[in-house]
């Protein structure tokens, strides 16, 4: 197992390198650079002279080739220093990221607890009334779910719940007056502000989570095991909840590692839509401003997440199924 | 149900010849029904989309113009197919009243409604019609079945040539990633070793970097983008789960009797990997890409949503939802319309891969007798 994890860890350090390396020469090959592209497209007046430019690109280091340029990035990175954001005053990425990720957790957090606790149920439920009308129903409605894309659904929520019912508000975080508000006001608006949001990132992974239970709660309940228990006359309560349902955990807890980097990525298009001042927001500016340390270090974080949630998906496999060993 | 006596049985199933695999599939596939809607679906949507300029424009599909018999509507799909002779007689792209003003014996047949996608239609231009409203003015009428935008442009035109934008994305993309993952997944799983290490490390770079990272960087080098690009870049970015089955699919067939006497019989690899064995690992990956055309219309509404998509003036369904969100206190209608298409274009191409999952995947058919 140790041998299996050193490997493992050299193996995503490459990785790493490597995704690293692309995406820093893709970003560096944009056209323009963070001290040309948004100010003069805003105010030409604006506009730095070029030597000003020069000036700010040997500063940061820019100048260089941009294989050279990912070196002393890298070499930084090493040290514990991701850089400063060129169009935020110069703060620390690290800060940056820091200050952005609550936002982005708490939506995330909120909904992954979420669609694990219902989707247990759903799954559970539609796997013993299999084939029954109000079963068929649901998982016709989980599939239409699975299938409609987040930012149509933002869009039709917003519809109804703002234009039509004026009930949430349109986007985001927190109102105007949220300082003047008592605690629980505070909370309450908060609560109103998150409704959208969380569902959007919810009912996909709900309609999935719930879906895979059922598919392998199928394959378990035609086993041999079920019959014997059925056979002997084991409430059904029970055979669904601790002989089926037991042995379904297997391929569900390795979701579990697989959704870990979900919880930070995959919220670009909805925190842009409900302007969620969250992690994806950041990148999405940033591209646009040319940003290249806030890029690079929101890459090299989303893309430790994915390996790591593999790895610790494969771990958690082994765990929990006596039968996998790593050697 | 009538049960046949076992004889009869035996008789028949010795006169015809066996099913082949994809007649057998297809029986399987035609009793989701499901499935059939949703395949009935897509190619209703292909041919909205191949005869888009037949079914809104207000460029004639056929006339007759001093003399001679021009097709104007094919400039929707090529500028250069409009004959010249009506850019030379000042046009300006409007056929309606200029036909009968320049030439009193000419004739014209006009698509079934009349309304551009490129431009907002005047009044006068057509009998009875008056100008296209625009704002929050807009919205769905008996002339503009689906509203028109802030601009004025009718909705419904442009989702119906919006949908060749779906279309043609969805296909061209899948097309360019099933051709590098299945190219790269039959190179590792044939010859293991390095190749098979270096693949494998390729693919998990590119699975591990977040897709919209990629497509974002890639879209922001470009100047001027277009669906091609756009095309490309889906392509480019969505071969690494067809790539990782194709492996393993030949990773399993390569160790099979008929592959150990294909090469007995002096095939070469090529031969060998894209004759022999392809044709058996072709069923299981095809369902990553069905699912994978579902995912690249996602991505290019989503793109055009957040307006990194092709440069305007270009209908897609993406587009039109953006400019909804913009004034989305006003014009619902810009937004239900589009995203209604995206969902159902979604959920067919997910129905269909699932279809094609049970009828080709053995060990999902519930029938197994």
């Amino acid at each position: 197992m140790t041998s299996y994890l050193i490997r493992r860890l050299g193996i995503g350090v490459i990785t790493l390198l490597l995704i690293t390396f692309l995406v820093y020469g893709l970003v560096r090959n944009i056209p323009g650079t963070p001290f040309t592209s948004d100010m003069a497209q805003m105010n030409p007046s604006k506009m730095m002279s070029p030597e000003a430019v020069e000036k700010l690109n040997r500063l940061y280091g820019l100048d260089k080739p941009w294989y050279q340029a990912y070196f002393y990035w890298m070499s930084n990175v090493v040290r514990g220093d991701f850089g400063v954001s060129y169009s935020r005053n110069n703060k620390p990425v690290g800060t940056l990221i820091l200050e952005r990720m609550p936002a982005t957790l708490l939506l995330s957090s909120t909904s992954l607890v979420l669609a694990y606790l219902l989707s247990v149920p759903i799954g559970l439920w539609s796997s013993a009334r299999a084939d029954s009308v109000s079963e068929r129903s649901v998982s016709t409605l989980l599939y239409m779910l699975y299938s409609l894309p987040a930012f149509v659904a933002a869009l039709y929520l917003q519809l109804l719940f703002y234009v039509k019912l004026d009930w949430l508000p349109l986007y985001g975080m927190t109102s105007d007056d949220y300082a003047t508000l008592s605690t629980s006001g505070k909370a309450w608006d908060l609560l109103k502000h998150a409704t959208l949001p969380v569902i959007c990132f919810t009912y996909g992974s709900l309609a999935f989570y719930s879906r895979f239970i059922r598919a392998n709660m199928q394959e378990v309940l035609r086993q041999d095991y079920i019959r014997t228990a059925r056979a002997k006359g084991v409430a059904p309560r029970t055979i669904i909840w601790k002989h089926a349902f037991r042995n379904t955990l297997i391929p569900f807890v390795t979701l579990v590692g697989l959704s870990l980097p979900g919880l930070f990525s995959g919220a670009v298009i909805l925190e842009q839509i409900f302007s969620w001042p969250g992690m994806g927001r950041l990148y999405f500016e940033s591209i646009g401003q040319r940003d290249y340390n806030v890029i690079m270090g929101l890459t090299l974080m989303f893309s430790m997440l994915t390996l790591a949630g593999q790895l610790l998906a494969d771990i958690l496999y082994a765990v929990v199924d006596p039968r996998v060993t790593y050697n | 149900m009538l049960t046949t006596p076992p004889e009869v049985e035996i008789a028949l199933a010795e006169s015809a010849p066996s099913a082949g695999f994809w007649r057998e599939s297809w029986r399987r596939f035609c009793r989701r029904r499901l499935a059939l809607v949703a395949l009935a679906f897509v190619v209703a949507l292909m041919a909205i989309a191949a005869a888009a300029p037949f079914i809104a424009g207000t460029k004639p599909i056929i006339c007759k113009y001093k003399g001679h018999i021009y097709f104007p509507a094919l400039g929707y799909y090529n500028r250069a197919w409009e004959n010249p002779i009506f850019a030379k007689d000042r046009f300006r792209g409007r056929y309606a009243g200029t036909l009968a003003e320049k030439d009193p014996d000419s004739w014209a047949i006009f698509p079934l409604v009349y309304q551009d996608p490129y431009r907002r239609v005047r009044a006068g231009e057509w009998p009875d019609q008056p100008e296209n409203p625009f704002g929050k003015e807009g919205v769905p009428s008996r002339y503009n079945w689906f509203g028109t935008n802030p601009q004025g442009f009718d909705v419904f035109a442009s989702m119906v040539h919006g949908a060749q934008t779906a279309v043609s994305v969805g296909f061209v993309s899948m097309g360019i990633a099933a051709a590098i993952g299945i190219t790269l997944g039959a190179l590792a799983g044939y010859f293991g070793g390095w190749i098979d290490v270096l693949i494998s490390r390729v693919i998990e770079v590119v699975m591990c970097i977040p897709s919209l990272v990629l497509i974002l960087a890639l879209v922001a080098m470009l100047d001027k983008v277009s669906n091609v690009h756009l095309m490309v870049i889906v392509g480019c970015t969505g071969w690494t789960g067809i790539a990782r089955l194709t492996r393993a699919e030949f990773m399993k067939l390569k160790q099979l009797e008929f592959v150990s006497a294909a090469r007995a019989m002096g095939a070469g690899a090529s031969r060998v990997m894209f004759i022999h064995i392809l044709r058996n690992a072709l069923a299981p990956v095809l369902v990553p890409i069905t699912f994978g055309i579902a995912d690249a219309i996602l991505i290019e509404s989503g793109l055009s949503f957040l307006g990194f998509g092709a440069s305007p003036p270009n209908p897609s369904w993406g587009t039109l939802l953006s400019a909804g969100r913009r004034s989305i206190e006003e014009t619902w209608w810009l937004i239900v319309f589009p995203g209604a298409a995206i969902f159902l274009t979604v959920l067919a191409y997910n129905l269909i891969g699932e279809g094609l999952q049970e009828a080709t995947d053995p060990r999902l058919r519930q029938d197994a007798h």
